[in-house]
């Protein structure tokens, strides 16, 4: 209970915090706009019927992407400017707990992107979003969630252990979006490439995500996928959960939660 | 009486890399075998140059940094290890404007503290209260943080660092950057934490304020323990002589002759300046002896009168200076 309101107050927090930062508001708002209009350009020759989903989606995903990518990353190293990261970390609240906490008000937030990309898709385009399986599509929408969150907790601790936190989310943002095809499909993607993808959660998100939209995709097909997404994204719980453990010394030893 | 606090050997080392292309590894000795222990209820200062080792000492003891090797016990726990079972019990304040939100308002922020430490609504909200009078921030609780002045930012960190009424603080220069009211606020606040039964430790680069507040010192250098004790014991170990400066309009030999006599006196000198001739007399330190000297300049004019007490900024200058 108590730790249910750790949890809670941390992710309004986080969601306060985190929306009057004019750097995330423009993640959140205009650049699903901007990318809107930039895959529509690239995706009205490509023949598809449904192609205005695949534009809406991928504006989408590449919003939410950017927001907990650069927010996961981006808030320990602000906390650690703030200087309050060393009070979060001694207080005998769970670490974890906070930061879960955090990762969640910004995957929250960031569900903002999918509203944005769809009203400008309607306002500019007249496209509609068309998900003739809406429980696939639901049960699609809330695991992609859970396995973004997931990967950025997963980033968030490696972060915890390093000063330089701006390169590294700097250095994922884009090929995460490649490699996990969240625009153009996995399958254009060299083979060695495509072995990368297949062994991150958001890979099977999107997968699982077009399947829904698609329609007409067999229940056995889909179901597939998203036991693999469950699979992956186990895996990744456990190591995170395996993680700590090291990050709670690590941090410790090298000193990595100030600067200095 | 209970030490809540037991150093023993600490030591911490930092790995350092230098340069851009030949990178090279250096290991910096920052704790260097410190030993002491700090009872319950004592306001302990740690004493020492820039460097000396001081704020690293504070952050393995808040659980913050791992000792390389040694023991770094709070009240009975290891601090890395066993940090569990003591994080509420203890708080820190960090000086200068760390440490809290700016895009919440003073009441938010305790608030979300108070969360931390998992502490119930009822009982924080009278918390947070009573500390927002106690640092005078009462009628700014509701405002953003980021339209703070940096000493109100600052009185509010001490607000944040006793949330959970702790039983130990520790404080790295809480008063840096306090205006002089705001910092004797602060030092009347630590007085009063002590009455209250708290234990405190703290570090600063003002030493009257060390004298004034503590009970006891460490002075530190280079990550090494240089000295452990009062301030009085501290004095005295470099002690020896005070001095007292008369100035007078004129003075004969046999005078001075009387005064050297007296008990207690080590040296008189003499030396003419602009303003008359000036004495400097040298005596044990614990002796009373002006009421001894002025009977002795009866019938002369006296134009200042002057007695030098050893001060800590003496002491701490000296010790340092001799422990390079
Ligand atoms: N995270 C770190 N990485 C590398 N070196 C460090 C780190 N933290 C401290 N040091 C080094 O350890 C030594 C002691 O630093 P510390 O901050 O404890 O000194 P201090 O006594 O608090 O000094 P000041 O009075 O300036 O605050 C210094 O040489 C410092 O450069
Ligand atoms: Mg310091």
């Amino acid at each position: 209970m108590k730790n249910l309101k750790v949890l809670w107050t941390t992710m309004t927090l986080q969601m306060k915090n985190s929306f009057v930062r004019p750097m995330f508001r423009f993640c959140l708002l205009a650049n699903p706009l901007v990318n809107t209009i930039l895959l529509y350009e690239m995706f009205i020759n490509s023949g598809q019927i449904n192609f205005i989903n695949y534009v809406i989606l991928g504006a989408g995903l590449m919003g939410i992407w950017s927001c907990i990518c650069f927010s996961s990353a981006g808030d320990i190293n602000r906390e650690r400017w703030y200087g309050t990261l060393s009070i979060i970390y001694t207080a005998p609240a769970d670490f974890r707990l906070v930061i879960i906490g955090k990762i969640l008000g910004n995957t929250i937030l960031s569900l903002i992107t999918f509203a944005v990309s769809f009203a400008a898709a309607r306002l500019f385009f007249k496209g509609n979003f068309y998900a003739p399986q809406a429980y696939q599509f639901l049960i699609s929408f809330i695991s992609m969630i859970l396995s973004f969150a997931v990967i950025a907790i997963f980033l968030a601790y490696l972060l915890t252990l390093s000063r330089k936190t701006t390169l590294y989310m700097n250095l994922i943002e884009y090929p995460v979006i490649l490699v996990c095809g969240f625009v153009f499909p996995v399958d254009i993607l060299p083979n060695w490439v495509q072995k990368i993808s297949f062994s991150l959660p958001p890979t099977w998100a999107v997968k699982l995500l077009r399947m829904s939209v698609a329609g007409e995709v067999e229940a056995s097909i889909f179901l597939d996928t998203f036991y693999k997404l469950v699979f992956i994204t186990g895996i990744y719980v456990i190591i995170v959960i395996l993680l700590y453990k090291i990050i709670n010394k690590q941090v410790r030893k090298l000193g990595t939660l100030e600067m200095q | 009486m209970q030490n809540l606090i037991e150093l023993k050997d600490l030591k911490r080392e930092f790995v350092i890399t230098k340069g851009w292309i030949k990178r090279k590894k250096e290991i910096v000795k920052a704790v260097d075998g410190i030993s002491f222990e700090v009872k319950k209820g004592e306001i302990f200062g740690l004493l020492g140059q820039n460097g000396a080792g001081k704020t690293t000492i504070i952050k393995m003891l808040i659980t913050l940094l791992a000792p390389s090797s040694g023991t770094c016990k709070v009240l009975g726990y290891n601090t890395y290890g066993e940090e569990k079972e003591f994080r509420d019990k203890i708080n820190f304040i960090f000086g200068g404007e760390m440490g809290v939100y700016k895009r919440l308002s003073a009441r938010d922020n305790l608030k979300y503290f108070a969360n931390l430490y998992y502490m119930d609504e009822a009982k924080a909200n009278k918390q947070i209260d009573k500390l927002l009078e106690l640092v005078d921030l009462k009628n700014k609780a509701d405002v953003l943080v980021e339209t703070f002045s940096k000493g109100m930012v600052q009185r509010l960190q001490i607000a944040r660092g006793l949330i959970n009424d702790p039983e130990i603080i520790f404080m790295d220069e809480p008063t840096i950057g306090l205006d002089p009211l705001g910092a004797k606020i602060l030092r009347n606040i630590i007085r009063k934490l002590k009455t209250d039964g708290k234990t405190i430790m703290l570090t600063t680069h003002y030493l009257y304020e060390a004298d004034e507040l503590c009970d006891r010192i460490a002075i530190i250098n280079n990550g090494h323990l240089v000295a452990l004790g009062t301030p009085q014991e501290l004095r005295n170990i470099i002690s020896g002589m005070n001095t007292i400066e008369i100035v007078l309009e004129k003075v004969t030999n046999e005078t001075i002759d009387v005064i050297e006599k007296l008990e207690s006196v080590r040296s008189v000198e003499k030396a003419d300046t602009d303003k008359g001739i000036k004495l400097i007399i040298k005596y044990l330190e614990d002796a009373d002896i002006s009421g001894n000297i002025l009977n002795s300049l009866s019938g002369l004019k006296i134009l200042s009168f002057n007695q030098k007490e050893l001060t800590l900024e003496d002491v701490y200058i000296k010790l340092v200076e001799a422990s390079r």
